[in-house]
Formats: C-alpha cells, sequence, structure tokens
C-alpha cells in the first residue's frame, strides 16, 4: 500500500537530490509508472503501436537471451584455454625432465667409459692414475664413498592467518639460498671432502642462488626438504654443531620453526658433478708437464 | 509466456550460432549482461505492478546497455576501467535486488 502511495508521488518525476536513498527505497524506473497514468488519461494506443510495442519488445528479449548465452560460452571457453596452456606447458616440463635425466644417465654411463678407457690406456705409459683421480674426486668430477654428516633444512610451515584460514606472506623459517650457502661453507671449514646438496655435488663453480622463490642448485632447481651431505672427518657433524654456524641454525629451529638436524651417517656416496665445460679458459702449457707442487698438499690423504 | 519465449529463442539463437566476441568488446560483455538483467527485472517487476510499458522497457534496456558500455569505455580510457565496472555492477546489482524483492512480495506476499 505504501508503495502505491509512494509511485503515485513519483509520477511527477521529481529529480530526488539523494540518488542513492531514492534508488534502495524505489529501484523501479519512475518511466513505468509514469506512462501507466498517460495511459490511464489517454486510453490505450492505437493496436498498430502496441503491435509495435510488442515486437520491440521481443526483439529485446531475443537480444537479452542472445547476451546471456553469449556470455555463458565465453566465460566457458575462457577456462579450458588457460587450464589446457597451463597442462601442456606442464606436459612439456615433464618431458623435458625426462629428456635430461636421460642425457645426465647417459653421461654418467660414457663418463665411467672414458674413466676405464683412460685407465687402461694410461696403464700402458705407466703414468699415475691414482693421481688423476684423486684430483677428480677433489674437483667433483667423479662419484665418491665415504663416512659423513646428513645436514638436513626443512622449511618452517607456512604461517596461517588465523581469522581467514589462508597463508600469510611471510615466513622467516624458510629456507633460503643464503643458508645452503653458509652451511656447505661451515661444512667445507670443517674439513669436508666432498659435499652435495640433494644429490647435486658442488664443485669450485657450483652456484647456489634464488630464481623466483625456488633454489637453484648449479642451475637445477631444488625443493625443501634441502639434504646436504658431506663426507669429512669422523667429528665432522660435532664440530659443526660447536660452530657459530650450527648454533644459529639451531636458533633458527626454535625461533623460527625451521627444521635443522644434523646426524653421523655413514657409507655415504655422493654423486659426480656434471663436467664444467670451459669454454673461455683455456690450460697453461707448462713445459714440464711433471708433478705441480699441489702434489705435496694432495699427498697428505 | 511470450517474453519466455522470446529469451528462449535469444538463448537458442545464442547457443545454435556460437558467435565469437572480437577481443576488442570481451570487456563489454560482463557489464552488458548485467545492464541487461537489470532492464529484465525492472521489466517483469512493472509488469506485476500492471504498470509494464513496452516502450519504458526497451528504452531502458538500450539506454542501460549503452550506458555501462559507455562507462567502461570511459574507465579503460582513463585507467579507472576496474573502479568504474565496479561502480556500475554495484549500482545495477542494487537495483536488480531491489526490483527482485518487489517481484517476491508480489509472487509471495513476503
Amino acid at each position: 500500500m505504501t508503495e502505491d502511495t509512494e509511485r503515485s508521488e513519483g509520477t511527477e518525476r521529481r529529480f530526488a537530490p539523494d540518488f542513492l536513498t531514492e534508488m534502495f527505497r524505489n529501484p523501479l524506473d519512475a518511466g513505468y509508472a509514469e506512462a501507466a497514468s498517460r495511459r490511464a488519461r489517454q486510453g490505450p494506443g492505437s493496436p498498430r503501436r502496441r503491435g509495435a510495442g510488442r515486437a520491440a519488445r521481443a526483439a529485446v528479449l531475443v537480444a537479452t537471451g542472445f547476451l546471456l548465452a553469449v556470455a555463458y560460452q565465453q566465460t566457458v571457453a575462457a577456462q579450458p584455454e588457460s587450464a589446457r596452456a597451463r597442462d601442456g606447458l606442464v606436459a612439456d616440463l615433464k618431458n623435458r625432465q625426462a629428456e635430461a635425466d636421460q642425457l645426465q644417465q647417459q653421461a654418467n654411463t660414457l663418463r665411467d667409459q672414458v674413466n676405464r678407457e683412460r685407465e687402461t690406456a694410461l696403464a700402458d705409459t705407466g703414468a699415475d692414475t691414482r693421481r688423476i683421480r684423486e684430483l677428480e674426486v677433489r674437483a667433483g668430477l667423479d662419484k665418491v664413498r665415504g663416512d659423513g654428516v646428513l645436514v638436513q633444512l626443512t622449511d618452517a610451515p607456512q604461517p596461517v592467518d588465523p581469522v581467514t584460514g589462508q597463508a600469510t606472506g611471510k615466513n622467516d623459517g624458510q629456507v633460503l639460498d643464503r643458508d645452503l650457502q653458509d652451511v656447505s661453507n661451515e661444512l667445507w671449514r670443517e674439513g669436508a671432502e666432498a659435499v652435495a646438496i640433494n644429490g647435486e655435488r658442488l664443485t669450485s663453480t657450483t652456484t647456489i642462488r634464488t630464481a623466483g622463490s625456488t633454489i637453484l642448485v648449479d642451475f637445477k632447481p631444488i625443493v625443501s626438504p634441502y639434504q646436504i651431505l658431506a663426507i669429512g672427518p669422523d667429528d665432522l657433524d660435532k664440530r659443526f654443531n660447536a660452530s657459530d654456524t650450527g648454533a644459529r641454525f639451531r636458533r633458527y629451529g626454535t625461533d623460527f620453526g625451521m627444521g635443522v638436524s644434523v646426524r653421523k651417517r655413514s657409507g655415504l656416496t655422493l654423486p659426480a658433478a656434471p663436467d664444467p665445460q670451459l669454454r673461455f679458459a683455456r690450460p697453461v702449457q707448462s713445459a714440464s708437464p711433471g708433478p705441480s707442487p699441489t702434489r705435496s698438499a694432495l699427498g697428505g690423504h | 509466456m511470450f517474453a519466455v519465449l522470446a529469451l528462449l529463442v535469444g538463448v537458442a539463437l545464442g547457443v545454435v550460432f556460437e558467435p565469437s566476441v572480437p577481443l576488442a568488446l570481451q570487456p563489454y560483455l560482463p557489464i552488458a549482461v548485467v545492464a541487461a538483467l537489470d532492464a529484465v527485472f525492472g521489466g517483469i517487476r512493472a509488469k506485476l505492478d500492471r504498470i509494464f510499458d513496452d516502450k519504458q522497457f526497451v528504452v531502458s534496456f538500450v539506454s542501460n546497455v549503452l550506458v555501462a558500455a559507455l562507462i567502461v569505455y570511459l574507465g579503460d580510457q582513463l585507467g579507472v576501467g576496474t573502479q568504474l565496472s565496479t561502480g556500475v555492477v554495484v549500482v545495477l546489482g542494487v537495483r536488480i535486488f531491489g526490483n527482485v524483492a518487489g517481484i517476491r512480495r508480489h509472487l509471495f506476499r513476503a
């Protein structure tokens, strides 16, 4: 009832100063009421006019239906397109990864073969094959076996907003490239002779860095848990724990929830690093290819 | 009945022809849909109020769609397209809700 009175007031098309309030109170176009009152005054229009009106109404409704259908199709079509592109990329990535793994395996077998061939060839000439092997192990170009430690770092669980239940942006307990660098540097300092992070052997040219939110070791992405294996002296774990770095990481564990564990491991096998491609550096041709001065440093082992 | 039939014919046309929307027009599609829905719900409400008028309905549909498109276009040119689109959706949404409330009162007396 109140509606009707309101509407009859609205027939004299007042422009309400408060548009929003007016819209909330009476969302219907004032034109309808106006047209109704005009019809009431003048009677219905001619049949031709009414026929044209019906046709126009039908056209508008057809257009609305068309619009709805098109918009629906557009939305549905847009969805799988992005999903399809993503699936394609994922499949591509997996393919390439498998390919890379296969090539790596091939490289490993070929390297073994080269080593064997070289050893037999060198054995004939009487050269020091043991020294070559030792240098290769030092440089990280050959598999090594021995006792050592496993330092495992895990990202702290992502802090969750207690209200929304969604992950909040900042995670202080996340393992950074710097942490892996610090741990491996400390292991080298405590006498480690071979270090590998998640199966990637560290050499003198290995990089540990961050790209986006992923840590790359020698350009290969690795994810938490980060396992740093090191072959070294028997008390490597104790030495690591006693060091400043060890204390710092224990603090990270208690303060930020980072998972840190240092455990002694025996019978570790560390893989070989890929052959470094020397593209710019050339060996200096020395007159006498005899034993180099580093020999004495190596000989101690 | 006639109105529902016309609407269904429109949907059928859209499904059968499956027109591809040009890229330049894609941002206007959602806004145009909301504007059209506003006009349609206004029409239904007017029908139930027994004050429906063909001319008013057609004019409100055309002007709604055109003004909504114009606002989005203007917003895109000025770099505030998203905000203006939101504004259009809010205003039309409020009107749709109001009109649906009116329809509901007619149909369910509640």
